[in-house]
């Protein structure tokens, strides 16, 4: 008499659930991140107030969730744009290298005036971007070799290939793995806050033309079908190549921008831990933001507030930013898991020889 | 000590971690589960490995409480990608941000501490053979531990029952299923040997290579061990040269420096290239690159399964009818 646990899958999700279940997440991830602060002999509780409360109200912490919302936002897209059509971009933590190598070398090398340096600088950190983007979405589409690894391998390709340039080619004065510092005519102008850089307009820009894109092209509607449906794709004759590979491309373009608006906006020289795996933690954001861009973008503000909190809460309570990836971490672990109670029923049946099966015509009827 | 016989005993110390990881994730690979928390598993064996021999003050007792941090780890990724259904590269991404993030959390308070950790062990005689001697006769318990590791994994996997049962699963868990195998057993079983490898694989780099942790120390390690599963197709004794093959680079590009003279290329643009290739962090790119040139090249001559690659990877197995 060993009680079994069965997995049914659900017929109707209860309304609170389905929309609470991001809610619990976030509560269920605070709070078992709750333990490793009460470890160090902090109180979670002012840690939580500062992070959620305090630190989000004013001027100050606005502007710094903004501005880690930038990178957030448009890599996430990086990963839902491909997601989109079913496939997974790994590597935008690589794109996001590869933009802000060609943007710092623009920046160092030409002398332009700053109308013409910033635009040309972000556009070719897009271009870049989605080369190195485009190809995990080429060898996907003209030889199926899997997107997942190619991406993650040219990641750690690019984030080793910036330790060369920073040690060899790039590297500024003072001995250390840094560039020069760009010069002021290469910095993006920033408003209202000293940090509030105007990089943070582009994130109204790109949701709306990638929502638009998604939503009322013929190319997001193709994309959207390859993801859900690939063989009702293959009979309209969608091309499964060109989706691939333009999915890609445009994925890498936005995270290339992710990469010099953050090196041009934020620090003002390239260094190897410019991002704080910003390309990692976007795929949280697009799991998250999942169902439309406007989740996307909620959800990197959400990883926002925990980035900059944790940040924040590194200087006035000395509890190591590590935290940060812990709590992203767990929000996911604990979305996935609240999506598989959201799509199954867990049935207890306390006898091992009852048959779990039901008969699939009285399903419905319970 | 000649600079050969150095170079030489470097890659085999080097090599160690990779084996013990990549075999690993060999084995959760062939049942169907990919894991991308590696580098996370073997930051957490590193750690807790470090924290258990200061505390317990025997090296060994350190090991296995490494080795049991990969396990835990590797437990949830199980729960999470076999019973759960959750996508296998998500779980595993997400396992590998929170293995660095709780390392760095709880590590912070151990930087800069030291211990003795692993011992070197010479046989004697046979550690006199030039260049190879010193490299395989004359290292830490665990370099020998691992390689007598090898053969008997591959035995495992391809000479047991079980391990022919953790290929049909593999390769079809329904067929499986039907045959009366226990499919979520083995799938669990054999994530969970994979995170006991990785653990140990991150407990050797503390305790038996640095002999002192350091924030982050694995340093892609984890992923070059993925990288390494693909590079070798899924069989030991590839993946056994891939790790030589790989450590040999890491090994090299701790010592070459990039300095090849224009004299001795006779032209400048020659010496250029040539100290490009031999950079020692552009090096550190090749094991990355190599693996897509693989990848690329077997996908081209046909299809990845005819070359090893587990049909069911990355699918989970649900035996209901959705």
């Amino acid at each position: 008499m060993i009680p079994t646990v069965a997995f049914k899958n659900r017929e109707t999700v209860p309304t609170w659930f389905a929309y609470g279940a991001p809610l619990l997440t976030v509560i269920a991830a605070l709070l078992v991140s709750a333990i490793p602060l009460a470890w160090l002999g902090v109180n979670p509780i002012n840690i939580y107030y500062e992070m959620f409360i305090s630190n989000p109200t004013g001027i100050r912490g606005v502007s710094y969730i903004l501005v880690t919302a930038v990178p957030l936002f448009l890599a996430g897209l990086a990963v839902y744009i491909p997601l989109k059509a079913g496939l997974w971009n790994i590597g935008a933590e690589g794109q996001l290298f590869v933009g802000a190598i060609i943007g710092s070398y623009l920046a160092l090398t030409f002398e332009w005036p700053i109308y013409v340096l910033l635009p040309a600088m972000i556009v070719s950190g897009g271009i870049v971007g989605a080369l190195y983007g485009a190809i995990p979405g080429y060898l996907r589409a003209e030889h199926n070799v899997n997107e997942i690894i190619s991406s993650l391998m040219l990641t750690f390709t690019a984030t080793t290939f910036t330790g060369y340039l920073l040690r060899g080619p790039m590297q500024g004065g003072g001995g250390q793995s840094a560039t020069e510092r760009l010069p002021d005519f290469a910095r993006l102008p920033t408003v209202i806050h000293p940090r509030l850089h105007i990089g943070v307009g582009l994130i109204a820009v790109v949701a709306v033309l990638v929502y638009l894109l998604i939503n009322r092209t013929r190319l997001g509607y193709e994309i959207t079908l390859i993801g859900s449906n690939p063989s009702a794709a293959a009979q309209a004759g969608i091309s499964e190549y060109r989706t691939y590979i333009t999915v890609f491309v445009l994925g890498g373009f936005l995270a290339g921008m992710a990469g010099i608006i953050e090196i041009a906006g934020v620090h003002g020289r390239l260094f190897e831990g410019f991002s704080p795996d910003y390309g990692f933690t976007a795929i949280a954001v697009a799991l998250l933001g999942r169902n439309g861009v406007f989740r996307v973008l909620l959800a990197a503000l959400f990883f926002a507030v925990i980035t900059t909190g944790g940040t924040t809460i590194a200087v006035t309570q000395n509890v190591p930013t590590a935290i940060i990836n812990v709590i992203v971490a767990l929000t996911i672990l604990f979305l996935l898991t609240a999506e598989f109670i959201k799509e199954h029923r867990i049935v207890i049946n306390p006898d091992r020889e009852s048959d779990p099966e039901t008969p699939s015509g009285l399903e419905g009827a319970s | 000590m000649s600079a050969l016989a150095g170079i030489a005993e470097s890659t085999v110390r080097l090599a160690t971690p990779l084996l013990l990881a990549a075999m690993g994730e060999i084995i959760a690979e062939r049942s169907g589960v990919l894991n991308l928390g590696v580098e996370g598993m073997m930051l957490a064996g590193a750690l807790a490995g470090f924290i258990g021999t200061v505390v317990t003050g025997s090296a060994w007792a350190g090991f296995a409480i490494g080795i049991l941090a990969g396990g835990l780890l590797a437990l949830l990724h199980a729960v999470l990608s076999i019973s759960l259904k959750v996508d296998q590269v998500v779980s595993g991404i997400m396992l590998t941000l929170l293995g660095v993030g709780l390392t760095t959390y709880f590590g912070r308070g151990w930087v800069g501490e030291n211990i003795s950790g692993f011992a070197r062990i010479e046989i004697p005689i046979l550690s006199e053979i030039p260049i190879i001697g010193y490299a395989l006769f004359d290292i830490t318990a665990l370099d020998y531990l691992t390689l007598l590791l090898v053969p008997v994994i591959w035995f495992f996997l391809f000479r047991t029952n079980v391990g022919a049962e953790i290929t049909a699963v593999g390769e079809d868990p329904e067929t499986a299923d039907t045959a009366g195998i226990p499919v979520f057993k083995i799938q669990y079983a054999c994530v969970l040997l994979g995170g006991l490898l990785a653990g140990a694989a991150g407990a050797q780099l503390s305790l038996a290579f640095t002999n002192f942790w350091a924030t982050e120390m694995v340093a892609g390690r984890g992923w070059i061990a993925v990288a390494l599963v693909i590079f070798a197709q899924w069989r030991i004794w590839r993946v056994l040269a891939g790790a030589y093959f790989f450590a040999l680079i890491d090994a090299l590009s701790f010592r070459t420096g990039g300095s090849v003279g224009e004299e001795l290329l006779g032209q400048e643009l020659l010496a250029t290239v040539a100290n490009f290739v031999i950079n020692p962090q552009v090096m550190q790119t090749y094991p990355y690159i190599m693996t897509i040139v693989v990848l690329w090249y077997i996908m081209r001559q046909g299809n990845l399964n005819e070359l090893g690659a587990p049909r069911s990877l990355l699918k989970s197995y649900s035996r209901e009818q959705d």
